[in-house]
């Protein structure tokens, strides 16, 4: 296990593609702290692990790296521009941009669109944006394809598996091509089997794709296989 | 299976298909009713135009308040002086009751109206001036199943049918003329006309029939101060029975169409409420607010375009029913203008993204964080 601020892959000099700076973030006026004071640095093709119990902070630190909510205090960087809720000049990227070509976000209960079939459901992060209709479908039948969901295009959320489901949203995760992949507990609704397949197929698009993954989990055995761990305790990075 | 935009919000829709079924009942009710109701009153209005169109009236001359359409009749002797009028004729108009549930639009003229030359006269004869005679048009006299030489009563008077007529204008054709002396003795206006009907001389070389008609217009307004000459369109546009009844039809159609955005509202703000964790994965997927927005707006133009076609057909369907009632025939057309169909979808569009704003607008506020916790 490395220390928080170094870098991944033990590449010191390496740009960091995330990094977070003393970060906090509380609720109801302050009476919660989520996060106290946080710094972390996360490399170009990293894959982090972050364990800790609940209420430690690790969901909450994952959602501001994801873009998907902002500190309290302190910053969050991405290639070294921060991230804002709003326009802020040059040096910064809105959350909406950073979460539309920058990220992709694969969740513990796969949040798929029940009334859309599984290439659908990869289709929708691009609704709306630049990509050619038929771009978008090609897009997301090779994406299926490469998961090994080729027979189960047009089935429904609820005609899936549990690790089905994973991968049509492991897919419509990736179909943005984003740099950074965040995953939250993605085997925590898994059996053992699924667990590992999916596991697998996060490390290949890791190594294939030199995307940086950053995952949140409890079992310390799924972190293990990341390159590095780190684990959070009452709003704070621990080890 | 390709995805557009459109076909997911379309989806969204349908999700929950009895809400969405009840709500497009509300919908429908709605411009079902609007169309019926504007509907109806544009057909009045195209029944006067008709009327005045058929009988080659180029301008009515009626006082120049809104209601009180009152004219001294001594103003006929005026009219014939004013050059560019070839003929006038007095008029006297108003609604009375042939049956306890009929009522109808009965006509004072005179028996030598030029307004006769655009009916024709299927059973019987014109009525003589001075006499208690009647004539009847043909949808009338079928529903009252009348005939030359029987009677009908009119504010407690009796009057012998002595023709059956035809008309071009739905109005006449389910209407009763009286000779204009009849007619004022019953409506207590002796002395008095509603308007004179005017048809203007052809325009001399050089003059234009518009720049004639102005012409006309002025004369009448300068000879006879307190009427004015209105041109027989605007005449049938903006007479008081035509401005009521629209004023009325838009009323009642806003009441209902105001029932049918609360309905839309309820179902999209429903529907944001339950899709609250489905909203925070779109935006965690990238989706910019005004995209979410847009989203829920389109559904709601979803609804009301369905809600709105429905309830096009629905008001045609009645248009129908009125049109073959007794009551209504004279007045509705059976024929759902494109004016109306088009003005029925719009406003069911509108309604549906007047009231979707906002959900949609609460919908795009969501974080995604506190979106993705929603239980």
């Amino acid at each position: 296990m490395s220390s928080p601020t170094t870098p991944g892959n033990g590449t010191a000099a390496s740009t960091p593609i995330l990094e977070v700076r003393d970060v906090k973030k509380s609720y109801e006026c302050g009476r919660i702290e989520a996060l106290r004071g946080v710094s972390l640095s996360v490399a170009r093709g990293d894959f982090l692990a972050i364990t800790g119990a609940s209420g430690s902070g690790k969901s909450t630190l994952l959602h501001l790296l994801g873009g998907l909510d902002t500190p309290t205090q302190g910053s969050v960087l991405f290639r070294g521009e921060c991230l804002s809720e709003t326009p802020n000049g040059p040096a910064c990227i809105t959350l909406d941009i950073y979460r539309a070509r920058f990220a992709g976000f694969i969740f513990q209960s796969f949040h798929l669109l029940p009334s859309l079939n599984a290439i659908e459901n990869v289709q929708v992060p691009m609704l709306g944006g630049a990509v050619h209709p038929n771009h978008r479908e090609e897009k997301a039948r090779a994406l299926l394809l490469e998961l090994g969901l080729e027979h189960r295009l047009q089935q429904y959320p609820t005609q899936l598996s549990a690790g089905e489901r994973q991968r049509v949203a492991i897919a419509r995760a990736l179909v943005n091509e984003p740099q950074v992949l965040l995953a939250d507990e993605p085997t925590g609704n898994l059996d053992s089997v699924n667990s590992a397949k999916i596991l697998e197929i996060l490390a290949q698009i890791q190594q294939r794709h030199g995307t940086t993954l950053v995952m949140v989990t409890h079992d310390l055995n799924i972190a293990a296989t990341a390159h590095r761990h780190i684990a959070m305790k009452d709003g704070q990075i621990c080890d | 299976m390709r995805l557009s935009f459109v076909g997911f919000a379309w989806r969204n829709v349908w999700r929950r298909r009895l809400r969405t079924a009840l709500t497009l009942c509300g919908i429908g009710m709605g411009i079902g009713a609007f169309v019926t109701l504007v509907g109806f009153s544009r057909s009045f209005e195209q029944a006067w135009l008709e009327m005045y169109a058929n009988a080659g009236t180029d301008l009515a001359v009626v006082q120049k308040t809104f209601l009180n359409t009152s004219v001294d009749q001594s103003a006929g002797a005026v009219l014939a002086r004013i050059p560019q009028i070839a003929i006038s004729a007095p008029m006297v108009i108003n609604m009375m009751a042939v049956t306890p549930e009929v009522n109808t639009l009965v006509y004072g003229w005179k028996a030598d109206t030029f307004e006769f030359s655009a009916l024709n006269i299927l059973q019987g004869r014109r009525f003589r001036d001075g006499q208690q005679e009647a004539m009847l048009g043909e949808l009338l006299a079928g529903s009252l199943n009348k005939k030359p030489g029987d009677t009908i009563d009119l504010q407690g008077s009796t009057f012998t049918v002595v023709g059956i007529f035809r008309s071009g204008s739905a109005l006449e054709a389910g209407a009763i003329i009286l000779p204009i002396d009849q007619m004022q003795n019953l409506s207590g206006m002796t002395g008095k006309v509603t308007a004179f009907h005017v048809k203007l001389k052809p325009p001399p070389p050089g003059i234009s029939p518009a720049q004639w008609q102005k012409q006309a217009e002025d004369a009448v307004e300068k000879e006879l101060p307190g009427l004015r000459a209105v041109p027989a369109a605007e005449r049938a546009a903006n007479n008081q029975l035509v401005l009521l009844a629209h004023a009325a039809a838009w009323g009642t159609s806003l009441i209902a169409l105001l029932v049918a955005a609360l309905g839309i509202a309820n179902t999209m703000a429903m529907s944001v409420f339950e899709r609250t964790k489905e909203i925070g994965v779109l935006r965690a997927m990238g989706w910019p607010r005004r995209r979410v927005m847009t989203l829920i707006l389109m559904e709601a133009a979803a609804l009301g375009v369905a809600g709105g076609a429905a309830g096009v057909a629905l008001g045609w369907g009645a248009l129908r029913v009125l049109g073959a009632l007794p009551q209504t025939a004279s007045i509705a057309s059976t024929t759902l203008p494109f004016e109306t169909l088009i003005d029925g979808l719009l406003m069911a569009i509108l309604v549906g993204v007047l009231a979707g704003s906002v959900p949609a607008w609460r919908g795009a506020q969501l974080s995604p964080v506190e979106a993705l916790r929603h239980e």
